[in-house]
């Protein structure tokens, strides 16, 4: 199987993500923060590297910052349901996830509003001006994708962060498609609140992901439960991570993901995003020569993209294109990609797109099967 | 003899070792004994030699705001 999927979940995982994985499951067997025998206080240790790991990989004031969720959809669901109250506002992309518009539809229930900012794909003074625009007196939070899961298309957050703190208003950023992709400092770019998966750039396994936040402990909690401390007091505790993290945590999960950031690290983000970009522009380039297929986009430049394309085959429905890519034993994604604003935005909403994202893994040779293929189901369909 | 300081979270109590032993301060870290002030389900971190020293610098990282001291028995 040729896997082009990278942007669902990354695939194949590194070897030393299986071995931690195999190894917390063999030797971290207790409960982390719940007792003071070895093996307890051995996990506790595991999970602790794994926070210190994900403090300094993203420059967060201290381990404490960090939050382990099941996913990055959680982490921004604590943060929009911690923070917006009726009446509220908040501002987004028109390129969100359903990991930021549903939530913000169920709380346009009880009375919080927002309003989607358009983005202009290589004008970020246009999109920086269509994010200040947006806010009102009542905003209290700005939230967008760092990247787009569809078209790849970036945004530049830490502009927009700066407009946010202008207004005295908290920014927040999924950083699904941009972690281990794209450089991110919590400290330099003034992000208030950071949700990461774990299992995509990061190279950790599914049921990870990431909430950190220098101020965590203001936000309201959409979850409660044992902590291991303070347990005679009904209320969740008030200090970070515990306030957001109730239950037993998925510890051969953490100790996936802590060898998963050490494995980019080493290999060096700007290594990782130089090589995926050289990908998805080769295949960008041969496509854009290719007859019956349809791109939205310009060629991906660095400065403006993370290395995802969306693409269309003639008048073939995308989903029949992906499930002819499957019978060629190609793995991508077709459909709307739980992201029906960026299609929108790109008027796609009715048939969706084909999507391609390579990883650290995928080689040119493997590019060039795919485009092969491509071509024959192009040719075979029209 | 030596001295708890009570720090609530694991989180709290991992920080503060590894910023002692960045002092040169040996430290254990264990669960707070029933009976301390304030204690109870949660973790200290015990100090068998200058607590005295330690408290300053767990008092300026922050981790000793609620904090319980006691004495091991």
């Amino acid at each position: 199987m040729i896997y082009l999927d990278n942007a669902a979940t990354t695939y194949p995982k590194p070897r030393p993500v299986i071995d931690a994985v195999t190894r917390a499951l063999r030797v971290y067997g207790a409960n982390p923060g719940r007792s003071g025998y070895s093996m307890s206080i051995a996990t506790s240790e595991e999970v602790y590297r794994c926070r210190t790991a994900a403090a300094g990989f993203f420059n967060a004031p201290g381990p404490e910052c960090v939050a382990f969720t099941v996913n990055c959809t959680n982490a921004v669901n604590y943060v929009l349901k911690g923070l917006l109250k009726p009446g509220d506002h908040a501002v987004v992309s028109s390129l969100e996830h359903n990991a930021v518009m549903r939530p913000l539809d169920a709380l346009r229930e009880k009375g919080v509003t927002f309003t989607k900012a358009e983005v202009f794909p290589g004008d970020n003074d246009s999109t920086v001006d269509s994010f200040r625009k947006a806010i009102n007196g009542r905003t209290k939070l700005i939230i967008c994708t760092h990247a787009s899961n569809v078209w790849g298309i970036r945004l530049p957050v830490e502009r927009i962060a700066a407009l946010a703190h202008e207004y005295g208003i908290r920014m927040a950023v999924d950083c699904a498609q941009s972690a281990g992709v794209l450089p991110i400092d919590i400290n330099g770019s003034g992000i208030d609140y950071l949700c990461a998966a774990g299992h995509k750039g990061l190279y950790g396994p599914m049921g990870t992901g990431m909430l950190i936040a220098p101020d965590g402990g203001s936000l309201a909690t959409v979850i409660e439960g044992g902590t291991g401390t303070q347990s005679a007091l009904s209320s969740q505790p008030v200090t970070m991570p515990d306030r957001m993290e109730s239950g037993t945590q998925n510890v051969p999960g953490i100790a996936g993901l802590r060898a998963g950031i050490e494995f980019v690290k080493a290999r060096g983000i700007k290594n990782i995003n130089r090589h995926e970009m050289e990908i998805i522009r080769y295949m960008y380039d041969e496509m854009s020569k290719m007859k019956y297929i349809r791109l939205y986009t310009r060629q991906p430049q660095p400065e403006y993209y993370v290395p995802v394309l969306s693409f269309n085959v003639g008048s073939i429905p995308s989903e029949t294109a992906g499930r002819l890519f499957a019978e060629k034993g190609i793995a991508v994604r077709a459909g709307l990609h739980c992201a029906p604003e960026a299609h929108r935005f790109m008027g796609t909403q009715e048939n969706g797109a084909v999507r391609v994202a390579p990883s650290v893994f995928t080689g040119i040779g493997e590019a060039k099967q795919f485009l092969f293929a491509l071509g024959r189901i192009a040719r075979d369909n029209h | 003899m030596g001295k708890y300081f009570a720090v609530g979270s694991i989180t709290n109590a991992l920080k503060g070792r590894d910023i002692l032993s960045g002092k040169g301060i040996h430290s254990y870290i264990e669960r707070t004994p029933q009976g301390m002030p304030g204690g109870g389900c949660g973790y200290s971190i015990y100090v068998p030699g200058d607590f005295q020293t330690a408290e300053k610098v767990l008092d300026s990282a922050g981790l000793t705001g609620g904090r319980k001291e006691g004495n091991r028995r």
